[in-house]
């Protein structure tokens, strides 16, 4: 009976796995870059210097949005921090559910920043749970259905593995399969916490879309009641109609700094500007608390009334706010984000190798019964181009950020269109180049892309490594060292891949010394590489 | 304060890694530990572990403690998964690094 029961969660995992692998490998990968979005927004945007926030920012945004937005019904107004060098301001274009327009401002004038235009890290962080070219409501509701199945992995994956404590360190290079099992097994155990809250809390994030039942039953049609009891979201005030200036905002400040002494503003939301019926909402920084549940005071924007505070003593709304905030890691410092980053990694390499290991076990059958039928191939295929191909991709996005015209139209659409452009290419490439050539050559392409980025920044940039160094500029100095480090990992995968001969002829003949295939890797994802040969060698 | 809690969690893994057949093997280059000095292991181990997260609650507290504490176990892990399948002898060497560096640390703080 046991047997059977792990039997059955081995197919679920098999299955559940593989079905939404390759784009779980995707939100994985790009999920883990959204952890760096200030920064690399930052490094994709070489004209802006450093800047540290100043008390004063918030009134500087506020005036700007008074030339940029006179007659806008809401602005959101994000101000500067120890990361984000920018303000960046959203606004709603018209009355109604009418679009939003966004402007990236320089705290100091207001004015909108001096910039190529481009997403920056926004594209990644925004990818990693919406996709691209599909509307952002289908790429959720993909997104999410892929998280549900990766729940459903992981803790069938639990189930099936009877050795989880007795291999809880192993891992045996060099012997084909066995070493795709045991990376896999490291990868998911040793981050198992981090897996399983960051799939859970990805799904609380969208909790109200994926299951709506229970609100719908408790508040019929009436979703903006739900929202002011569960989370003391008022709905807006209305227009009034009467002209009023908006009252200065020092001492609101003041006020917010009497109610959480200390605390830091991270964000300003004003409603119907101008208007007697004007509110501005203060919203304390989530990079102080865990929780992503924001306290916020609401005061009334043509008197200075404190109208509201949200956001304590709701105990539901908090944890979700807890949620929420472990997902998104904001108040990590460098240490813990750093240790963020490592897991965030360590998920990719257990999905990566998931969807290797599959197709391993397919060739094996299939030789077995003597004949490699389709579906091998085109997993094959799917994974060269999921898995090499999207490191290139995201390579090719900065280069494009670079390389790209500064006054061309639509730049900022263009940078994510030549990520695509790159990734597709990877798609059609191992259909010219079978194998184990196609791994290695999409590796070694994209360890080169990303070791160059920094050369091609003392071309075309004045922001080069030596001079962020020179400068003080810790932030695109470390991005540098970051993306030679991308490379010398891409790099260590193309050479394990390429040296690699298969595992059954060196067991057989004995014609390959231990060492060959042992040979230290540093790179963690490095150690499961030779099976890729395995899995690639026809 | 990370350093130390790091140091500790790496060394509790690794009292508990030598505790286990496989493990003990490649560092100590012998099988089978008598049964009281791998229980020894095991009880060292767990409160090694332990000593770590008292460090970082300590320094924290609970809620952030415990996420800073899980983020430094796996990564203590992977390192000691490495070291013992690439260079399995550096184990107690880098346990008496470890040592060294707490001590001084003690009495340097």
């Amino acid at each position: 009976m046991k047997d059977g029961f792990r039997q059955s969660m081995a197919w679920l995992h098999t299955w559940s796995g593989l079905l939404v692998g390759w784009v779980l490998f995707a939100v994985f990968l790009t999920g883990t870059a959204a952890y760096l979005r200030p920064e690399t927004s930052f490094w994709m945007r070489p004209e802006l210097g450093v800047s540290r926030p100043a008390p004063g920012d918030a009134e500087v945004a506020l005036r700007a949005m008074q030339g940029l937005a006179p007659t806008s019904p809401s602005w959101f107004i994000v101000l500067p921090d120890e990361r984000e060098t920018t303000t960046r301001v959203f606004w709603r274009a018209g009355p109604g559910r009418g679009g939003f327009r966004e402007a990236v401002l320089d705290p100091a004038t207001g004015e909108r920043a001096a910039a190529r235009e481009t997403m920056g890290g926004e594209f990644f962080y925004r990818f990693h749970f919406q996709l691209h070219y599909v509307s952002v409501l289908w790429g959720r509701w993909i997104v999410s259905v892929c998280a549900m199945f990766m729940l459903v992995a992981i803790v069938s994956g639990i189930i099936t593995h009877r050795r989880i404590f007795k291999d809880f360190f192993t891992f045996r290079p060099g012997k084909g399969q066995r070493s795709w099992l045991d990376g896999h097994n490291v990868a998911a155990v040793l981050a198992l916490p981090y897996h399983l809250m960051i799939t859970y809390t990805g799904l609380v994030l969208f909790m109200l879309m994926v299951m709506p039942w229970g609100v719908e039953r408790a508040y019929p049609g009436d979703r903006a009641a739900f929202q002011a009891e569960a989370f003391g979201r008022e709905a807006a005030r209305p227009r009034v109609g009467t002209p009023a200036p908006l009252v200065p905002l020092a001492p609101l400040m003041e006020e917010a700094g009497r109610h959480w002494p200390g605390a830091r503003i991270s964000r300003v939301n004003v409603t119907n500007a101008g208007d007697a019926g004007a509110t501005i909402q203060l919203v304390r920084a989530d990079s102080e608390r865990i929780s992503f549940n924001a306290q916020s005071l609401t005061f009334d924007g043509a008197t200075g009334a404190l109208l509201q505070a949200r956001g304590e003593n709701r105990p539901a709304a908090e944890v979700r706010g807890v949620m929420y905030g472990l997902h998104i890691g904001r108040f990590a410092g460098p240490a813990l984000r750093a240790l963020f980053i490592l897991s965030g990694l360590a998920g990719t390499v257990m999905v990566g190798s998931g969807c290797v290991l599959w197709a391993v076990k397919q060739r094996q059958a299939a030789l077995k019964r003597g004949r490699v039928g389709f579906g091998v191939l085109l997993v094959e295929h799917l994974n060269v181009a999921a898995i090499a191909g999207l490191p290139l991709a995201m390579a090719a996005f900065l280069w494009a950020n670079r390389l790209l015209p500064t006054g061309m139209t639509d730049r900022a659409a263009w940078e994510v269109h030549v990520f695509f452009i790159a990734w597709g290419a990877c798609l059609l490439h191992p259909l010219l180049r079978r194998g184990r050539r196609a791994w290695v050559e999409q590796f070694a392409l994209g360890a080169a892309a990303f070791a160059l980025l920094p050369v091609l920044n003392v071309a075309v940039t004045e922001r080069h490594l030596l001079a962020s160094l020179l400068g003080g500029d810790a932030v695109r100095a470390w991005f540098d060292l970051g993306l030679l480090a991308c490379g010398g990992l891409l790099g260590a995968l193309a050479w394990k891949v390429s040296r690699h001969r298969p595992a059954g002829a060196g067991r057989r003949g004995g014609r390959v010394p231990d060492g060959a295939e042992g040979e230290p890797a540093r790179a963690p994802a490095g150690r499961a590489a030779p099976a890729i040969a395995a899995a690639t060698d026809a | 304060m990370m350093p130390t809690a790091m140091g500790l969690a790496f060394a509790g893994f690794a009292a508990l890694s030598l505790a286990m057949d496989r493990h003990g093997e490649q560092v100590l280059g012998r099988r089978g530990l008598p049964a009281w000095q791998r229980r020894g292991l095991r009880v060292a181990g767990s409160a090694l572990l332990g000593g770590s997260l008292t460090a970082v609650v300590g320094q924290h507290g609970w809620g952030m403690g415990l996420i800073v504490w899980t983020g430094l176990l796996t990564a203590a892990a992977m390192a000691l998964a490495m070291l013992l399948c690439y260079r399995p002898r550096a184990v107690p060497m880098a346990l008496a690094g470890i040592g060294i560096g707490l001590v001084v640390t003690w009495v340097g703080g």
